[in-house]
């Protein structure tokens, strides 16, 4: 179902609330206006989970804007006494992410990352009011599970949605990375920012799987195509 | 003629549009929400820029003018605390002009503010950028006659239209949110309150939706039917956009 901003998503549309999940949880683009209408802000197709009981709406279009929980790439830009200031995307405030949030860091022994240098880390909070805080380990547990200094590779850009389809899994309809991944070995950091960083161990791999992306990216491949892309691009290597 | 939009073609700006219809062509770009310098910060509302450059030359008072109109009546449909210290920044830039628009004996700067409005619209769809609701706008002429009456109306003119019906008493620009709310009205000429009313309830029927709820009618009357309705078309432009970003998935 298409929406534009304003619309009135009528009560059949929305899933609804049994058993344990008391309550309607509204994702991206949808607004609640107190008593019982929920309407739309933004243009895009809506989206029902009818086992999360959770509604949003579908759109691959404008910035990247900083959730909690988030998967992303930072670029680091400059360093303070206690955090060092990143960017999530360009002409935005610094998301800082604290010198202690690292596995194993103490004030003793501090990470040393030089200026854009890339980081994998997770959004910690982010409310539309402050700037966003990041962290490269889990709060509970210290470890790093993953984050951290992404000590090589190159950057290239993908579009939002896909990237939230590469974090997504088999839900994604990607098939391209499995493919490539029979034939090559290479790491691949994606960041729901829209930023994906490919190490393939040297420059022509490296280029050819993140064009490779781009290309299912702005092309929209379905999986057969996807397919055939990957043994293109294993081919020429 | 329907107007037709192309949308999100400009890889650097978040969205993106351009507009053409009856001869005048805007390319809108918007950005956001980014930062905002200190002194136009605002501490629970995003601060809304527009940037007109004309078609030729450089900005002069009259694109002034037209960014201050824009700028109240955009401010009034984005949802500006929801990103408060940031900055929605829009830019549009006039393509092209019909080249009759200087002599129709209408104001230029009421003939083009409809197609801003639809422009500056289209690109914050584009971006995403979050919205209380959409609008639409459209012109209205009244040439001098004696016994004006509704019929005598030009509902959204073209500049050879303007031309012929020369000369024009009165000429009014409405536009109205999603939910028939008027959102602007800009007159100029000489004109009695009925005639007003009369143009002001013309235009209502050309921008706005007859019935409530989601619209799923299809289609858009062309050639020849006057005022077709703007909120059906634009309701298409977003359909044919979502169509697009999700092709990926009925795509072999």
């Amino acid at each position: 179902m298409v929406v534009l901003p304003g619309d009135a998503v009528p009560q059949d549309a929305l899933p609804t609330p049994t058993g344990k999940k008391k309550q309607l949880t509204l994702g991206p683009g949808l607004r609640h206006i107190p008593p019982a209408t929920v309407a739309s802000t933004i243009a895009g197709g809506l989206v029902t989970d009818p086992k999360k009981v959770a509604a949003y709406i579908e759109s691959n279009s404008g910035r990247y804007l900083p959730t909690t929980g988030d998967l992303v790439v930072a670029t680091v830009q400059t360093s303070t006494a206690e955090a060092f200031n990143c960017t999530l995307t360009p002409h935005t405030p610094y998301a800082t992410l604290p010198h202690l949030a690292f596995e194993g860091a103490t004030k003793k022994t501090r990470p040393q990352l030089a200026p854009n240098s890339l980081v994998y880390a997770r959004v910690a909070t982010a409310t539309k009011d402050f700037a966003p805080e990041l962290t490269c380990v889990d709060p509970s547990t210290g470890k790093s599970e993953g984050l951290g200094p992404l000590k090589s590779g190159m950057v290239f850009k993908i579009s939002l949605g896909m990237a939230r389809r590469l974090l997504a899994g088999s839900k994604g309809g990607v098939v391209l990375l499995e493919a490539l991944g029979e034939k090559m070995g290479f790491e691949i950091a994606v960041g729901r920012n829209g930023v994906v960083v490919v190490d393939g161990g040297n420059v022509k791999s490296t280029l050819a799987i993140g064009k490779a992306i781009q290309e299912a990216d702005g092309q929209a491949l379905g999986e057969k195509a996807q397919k055939k892309l990957a043994d293109r691009v294993l081919k020429s290597i | 003629m329907a107007p037709e939009a192309i949308l999100s073609h400009l890889h650097r700006a978040d969205g993106s549009a351009t507009y053409t219809h009856n001869g005048y062509c805007i390319i809108g770009a918007v950005n956001g929400p980014i930062e905002v310098l200190r002194r136009d910060e605002m501490p629970e509302e995003a601060t809304v820029e527009v940037n007109l450059r004309p078609a030729a030359g450089v900005g002069s008072p009259k694109e002034r003018h037209l960014e201050t109109l824009l700028h109240n009546t955009l401010r009034s449909i984005i949802l500006t605390p929801s990103i408060p210290r940031t900055l929605v920044q829009i830019t549009l830039q006039v393509r092209s002009l019909p080249d009759e628009d200087s002599s129709t004996g209408v104001n230029p700067s009421l003939t083009l503010l409809p197609h801003l409005l639809h422009t500056a619209l289209l690109a914050l769809l584009s971006a995403s950028i979050p919205l209380s609701t959409t609008l639409t706008a459209v012109l209205i002429a009244l040439p001098a006659t004696n016994t004006p009456t509704a019929s005598t109306q030009l509902l959204s003119p073209t500049a050879i239209e303007l031309l012929r019906a020369k000369p024009i008493r009165s000429a009014h620009v409405f536009a109205f949110s999603g939910e028939g709310k008027m959102l602007l009205n800009e007159s100029d000429g000489t004109f009695s309150y009925e005639e007003w009313d009369e143009a002001a309830e013309a235009a209502e029927e050309v921008c706005c939706r007859e019935d409530g709820g989601v619209g799923l009618a299809e289609g858009i009357e062309v050639d020849g039917r006057e005022g077709e309705n703007l909120d059906d078309w634009l309701r298409s432009v977003v359909r044919t956009k979502v169509e697009q970003e999700q092709r990926w998935k009925s795509a072999r």
